[in-house]
């Protein structure tokens, strides 16, 4: 069973920008969660304190409290390479490391100490069937990763972060650079993977967010405007807000 | 119509100074040839020339021992400057704000341009001196001769290894991360590797550059002939031999032809190196 | 704590070694040279015979022979890389393993042809002029690199902008190209000018050591990277490391203010 993940009261300033306000959450076990919002709203901030990546760039500020299951991330003593290990998390831009497609995939399970070539083979292959890239993929796991396509490369992507056996996935706009056929194999991805993962997904797709969210969150200006069934959130949304952005109309 | 007839003017003037340009070039190398002939003409040359032995005066031009010195005093300085360098590189690289990055690549930049001499000057007076404590003898040596290299070619290699592990994009960084990887996984197994044509090219050219420092390594290095036996022995390399026996020897005598051979093969291991640095070094 | 930082400790030990070897040198270059350091060492003569006394022709020298060997290479620098870059050349592959070979030969190496052709061939004496030779063959192939890099940093938008409006190519290199990358040829030409006042090699077998009273082109004249060699190898003056480090520090002090001040123009410039 997946853990859930529960957010109170998070904030996040980059310099003096204060681009989080007292954002509260809970995403259920299991569950595939969207995040809607006009672009800059923060939604990529809010995924990246999921998994502390936000510090890697090192401007940004954080407060407030994080819990996976039931352990505070922001916990001093929290051992970040573990959390993250079990955060996967699928960036906006594909960012496959310049090695070949097999090392790529392999990346994740050698850190964690996998040396045995048999078992790197097997969760390599795995995680490409799951990533549905195996079949595009398969005799050709020597080539360099940098010669798929951008939507092969995204499935790539995928695949690397499943390998490591993750328990929740954070995806940033997965099928922003996709063409449609691939961004319908990713969909399919994402349904197939519910339950066995706890999924927060951001995307500007709304239709997207219809098709394959349990629950949608909206955020505007840093702010968590409204989150609830995605059924109940595109029939009958609660904010006037909410309302005004589905139908195209918001202006912050 | 007079712009066409201008313009060709412009191109035929270039076209013009580019020629110009190879044919100095390949001339520099050919007039090196001119001078080697003299004494490559001869017959037993290359087994003369080979010989680890150099005593003009016995008719002995074996330059083994300048080959031995070169390579060994830049060896030794590889091995202290690249970790050095490296180390450099790292700890910029991981600072965050931009105006700290190019504070250090200007600062980096001056500190290439300092003069050999003010190396050799150093040497001199502290190098020496210490090799001369520490271990006996006149402490001008291989030894102080690789440490004042190292320290002169280090800004070179850091400015190299900096700006290689710069280009790999931070991206690449957080995906490592947030795979799981500690901050000394992500450095070894993909900024390093990322990083590896950038990192190739710039050790080779710094190879270049300790290769054919002359003057500072000329200061210290103690001059001697023979075959060094040890690192704290003293000895000679090509670069330095050629400058202490360009007196000596005028232009035309057989000396200075072994002179332009030694200067040849150092144009070759140039070359060399230049053409490595091209096929391991390619930045794309 | 971060775990898995070993790594970058090392790396920040490694990075205090460096700095701390570069603050001994040059703190040593500072401490023995700033105390010999005044108005009547830099404006007047020295002791041909054992090297003391002060480096006023060694500054001049140096000035000179830096600038005349920049007048005459940065535009035949310029000219080259233009015309590989900017035209379609045939052996550019040829132009570029020359260029870059050239570009590491040990000056002492081009000090040896430059003797060798100038003074055995053409009989020019050891003089400030054969001096200049050697720097224009040292510098030539910095200068085609430099200005290349500059070229190659101007967007390939900007040509295809102004070719489209049917500048000529030479209309485009001339209004287009080269004034957008004016800043970095500046900040190429200050890095020059430094590289060759820093340069001892060459000169010294060719411009000479020793200082001559009267000013020719076609006398032996000594640089100031030249003097600290020769006063602290071959000087007989008992505080000769002195000499040689307040030498040293006008040296530095001299690179360091060309390089500040091209940085300074390229950024008025852009
Ligand atoms: N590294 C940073 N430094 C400073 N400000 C930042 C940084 N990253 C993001 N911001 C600012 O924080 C705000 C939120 O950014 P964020 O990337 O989270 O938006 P977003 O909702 O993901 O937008 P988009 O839909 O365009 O991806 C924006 O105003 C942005 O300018
Ligand atoms: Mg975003």
């Amino acid at each position: 069973m997946p853990p859930e993940i529960r957010v109170e009261g998070l904030s996040v300033w980059y310099d003096r920008h204060h681009a989080l306000k007292q954002v509260s959450l809970e995403v259920a076990p299991g569950e595939v969660l969207a995040l809607i919002g006009p672009s800059g709203c923060g939604k990529s901030t809010f995924l990246r304190t999921l998994n502390r990546l936000l510090e890697e760039g090192g401007r940004a500020r954080i407060s407030g409290r994080v819990f996976l299951g039931d352990a505070d991330i922001y916990d001093a003593a929290a051992d970040i390479p573990d959390l993250r290990r079990r955060v996967g998390m699928v960036f906006q831009a594909p960012n496959p490391f310049p090695f070949s497609i097999f090392d790529n995939v392999a990346y994740g399970p050698r850190l964690q100490g996998v040396t045995d070539r048999q078992a790197l083979r097997r969760i390599v292959e795995r995680s490409l069937q799951q990533a549905a890239l195996w079949d595009e993929v398969r005799g050709k796991l020597r080539r360099s990763a940098l010669t798929l396509s951008g939507g092969q490369q995204q499935r790539l992507c995928i695949a690397r972060a499943l390998a490591v056996e993750p328990e929740v996935l954070l995806m940033d706009e997965p099928t922003a650079s996709l063409d449609p056929m691939s961004t319908t194999k990713i969909e399919e991805l994402v349904a197939a993977l519910r339950g066995r993962y706890t999924i927060v997904m951001v995307t500007h797709n709304l239709r997207q967010a219809a098709r394959i969210s349990d629950r949608t969150a909206f955020f505007a200006e840093g702010t968590l405007i409204e989150v609830g069934p995605t059924r109940q959130m595109f029939t009958a949304p609660l904010d006037p807000r909410t309302e005004q952005y589905l139908t195209g109309r918001y202006e912050s | 119509m007079r712009d066409w007839t201008h313009g060709g003017l412009a191109r035929g003037l270039l076209a013009a100074t580019a020629l110009i340009f190879l044919v100095a070039g390949l001339g520099l190398v050919a007039a090196l040839f001119l001078g080697a002939w003299r004494f490559l003409g001869e017959p037993s040359a290359l087994s003369n020339l080979f010989g680890d032995f150099w005593d003009p005066l016995r008719n002995r031009y074996g330059v083994l021992p300048f080959i031995v010195g070169s390579v060994v005093v830049t060896l030794g300085a590889l091995v202290m400057a690249v970790p050095l360098a490296l180390g450099v590189a790292v700890t910029l690289a991981e600072q965050r704000t931009a105006g700290m990055k190019d504070f250090a690549v200007r600062a980096l930049t001056v500190l290439t341009a300092v003069p050999s001499v003010i190396f050799g000057w150093w040497g001199l007076q502290m190098v020496v001196p210490w090799v001369r404590a520490r271990v006996g003898g006149p402490g001008f040596s291989l030894l102080a001769a690789g440490i004042v290299l190292a320290l002169m070619v280090l800004p070179t290699f850091s400015l190299f290894f900096f700006q290689s592990l710069e280009r790999v994009p931070q991206s690449l960084r957080e995906g490592s991360a947030a795979l799981g990887a500690t901050p000394d996984q992500t450095l070894w197994r993909v900024a390093f590797r990322a990083a590896m044509p950038g990192l190739t090219n710039g050790l080779l050219v710094g190879v270049a550059r300790a290769l054919g420092e002359t003057m500072a390594v000329q200061m210290v290095i103690g001059g001697q002939t023979a075959l060094p036996s040890s690192l704290t022995s003293p000895g000679a390399t090509l670069t330095t031999q050629i400058i202490t026996d360009m007196t000596v020897f005028p232009p035309g005598t057989r000396g200075h032809a072994v002179l332009d051979i030694m200067a040849l093969l150092l144009m070759l291991g140039m070359y060399v190196l230049v053409r490595l640095a091209e096929r391991w070094g390619s930045v794309s | 704590m971060k775990r898995g930082m070993v790594w970058h400790r090392v790396a920040a030990v490694l990075f205090a070694i460096a700095a701390a070897g570069f603050a001994l040198i040059l703190g040593s270059v500072l401490w023995a040279g700033l105390p010999d350091l005044t108005w009547h060492f830099l404006a007047s003569w020295p002791n041909e015979r054992t090297g003391g006394g002060g480096i006023l022709p060694e500054l001049i020298n140096t000035g000179v022979m830096v600038g005349l060997t920049l007048v005459i290479t940065a535009p035949l620098g310029l000219a080259v890389a233009v015309y590989r870059r900017e035209y379609r050349m045939r052996r550019a592959a040829t132009l570029n393993h020359l260029r870059a070979t050239l570009l590491s030969a040990p000056t002492i190496v081009v000090g040896l042809v430059v003797y060798r052709v100038a003074v055995g061939w053409w009989h020019w004496p050891v003089s400030l002029l054969t001096g200049c030779l050697a720097l224009a063959v040292i510098n030539w192939p910095f200068m085609v690199t430099v200005a290349g890099e500059a070229l190659e940093g101007v967007p390939q938008g900007y040509r295809e902008a102004s070719l489209a409006l049917g500048a000529s190519r030479w209309q485009t290199i001339r209004r287009v190209v080269i004034p957008a990358s004016l800043a970095q040829l500046v900040e190429g030409l200050g890095m020059a000018a430094a590289r060759l006042a820093g340069e001892s090699a060459a000169l010294i077998v060719t411009a000479g050591v020793n200082v001559s009273r009267h000013w020719s082109f076609w006398a032996p004249g000594e640089t100031l990277a030249v003097h600290i060699w020769y006063i602290r190898t071959e000087g007989l003056v008992l505080n000769r490391d002195a000499a040689a480090a307040a030498t040293g520090v006008t040296l530095m002090v001299l690179i360091a203010v060309v390089l500040w001040l091209s940085r300074r123009i390229a950024r008025w410039l852009e």
